[in-house]
């Protein structure tokens, strides 16, 4: 049933007829219980078929329907439209090119994922019958929140380095490293550090903080970045002072 | 959205077959109240560098002999002297809060086998450090310990 009605300015672009992005309004009926989402949702499927916007799980999981609101970076799936007034500003992600409409290149940030070595690395495999990993809940602890990510690039859009130096690593990526990092089965933190040591990464953090504040699952990316680089510098005075840098 | 971002910001690599539309950056920053804070906190530079010119100025007067420095303290009492440092007082004390502020989360979980304590006592750590040199400070200055 619906409650009222709100306009929604949203950013729209062609690649094959626009030279460069414009808006659109459209002025729909809403329900007090909606999200954002469900209202583009709307405009899509009643309104004009022609707009394009990633979504698909609608709880917060699958990360993919981070767009711009009245200018900062959410996840549309789990923000109420009742926080809103009477219009609403919908556009892509920002820092991102945009390849049609509310639909961001993500390229960038898949290879800026990659660089980090999102996975665990092993010094030595194990034999089967020697066991399997164990972790204790204290070891999961010092790495659970960071592993929380669901890769939906606000933290990107809302970081002013990321604005300006093209070359930085980002808030997710260098969250996902150091989860690795902080990962008792690990052995690839000298690795990992020594990337964290390169430039455009952990260093070019200026601790705006707006990573974490957007963050849509508390994963607090700011607080891995900073204590990312107090170990990319331990990792690499270990080396300086230690015999054989450190390596046993 | 206000501004162009970096023209490359979160490009890939390789350009893709599709044409698309350059990054841009937030409406909200100039105006959001998190990115003011931000600004103001890098604008306090600007008092820090101020602040270093004057502190030279004094050493330079310091090595002229009395007259010089009781002049330079005399100019101290100036309603412009005095602004400036009620701004440079302004400007650590919100440094310091909001540096406070995030450090605790910034440390790493675990230094070898020791954790940090809690992040509140932390924090309980660095105002009472940050009180007791100020006190320290207050007390040399007043000539209460020498």
């Amino acid at each position: 049933m619906s409650d009222a009605t709100k306009k929604f300015v949203i950013t729209r672009f062609d690649p094959d007829r626009d030279e460069g992005p414009r808006t659109q309004e459209y002025e729909i009926p809403v329900q007090s219980d909606w999200k954002v989402l469900d209202a583009i949702n709307f405009i899509k499927d009643e309104i004009d078929g022609s707009l394009s916007h990633r979504w698909s799980c609608r709880m917060a999981v699958c990360g993919s329907c981070g767009m711009m609101v009245n200018g900062e970076p959410k996840l549309t799936c789990k923000t109420a439209l009742s926080t809103y007034g009477d219009t609403v500003t919908i556009e892509p992600l920002a820092n991102f090119p945009t390849i049609r409409d509310l639909v961001v290149e993500m390229d960038g940030f898949m290879d800026k994922f990659k660089s980090v070595k999102p996975f665990i690395i092993v010094a030595k495999e194990r034999a089967v019958e020697e066991g399997t990993h164990r972790q204790s809940p204290e070891e999961l602890q010092d790495f659970k929140q960071f592993s929380m990510c669901i890769n939906c690039m606000l933290c990107y859009s809302a970081c002013p380095v990321v604005a300006n130096e093209p070359e930085f690593l980002g808030p997710a990526a260098i969250a996902l490293g150091h989860r690795y990092n902080m990962d008792s089965r690990d052995d690839g933190a000298d690795e990992r550090n020594e990337i964290f040591r390169g430039e455009g990464t952990v260093f070019s953090c200026s601790y705006a903080n707006e990573c974490s504040e957007v963050c849509p699952k508390n994963v607090d990316p700011a607080a891995a970045v900073n204590q990312a680089k107090f170990n990319a510098v331990v990792d690499w005075a270990t080396g300086l002072i230690l015999p054989r840098g450190g390596e046993e | 959205m206000s501004g162009a971002a970096h023209p490359d910001a979160m490009a890939p690599p390789q350009p893709g077959r599709t044409r698309t539309a350059p990054p841009r950056k937030p409406s909200s920053w100039p105006a959001h109240p998190r990115m003011r804070v931000y600004t103001l906190f890098g604008l306090t530079g600007v008092v820090y560098f101020a602040m270093g010119f004057v502190l030279l100025y004094v050493f330079w007067q310091l090595g002229k002999g009395d007259a010089a420095w009781m002049s330079v303290m005399a100019s101290m009492t100036s309603p412009f002297f005095i602004a400036f440092h009620v701004l440079s007082l302004i400007s650590v004390v919100f440094v310091g809060v909001r540096f406070f502020r995030l450090f605790p989360k910034s440390q790493p979980a675990k230094i070898g086998p020791a954790k940090p304590p809690p992040q509140p006592v932390i924090l309980a750590m660095l105002y009472a450090v940050w009180i007791g040199l100020t006190g320290l400070f207050v007390a040399i200055l007043a000539g209460g310990l020498f």
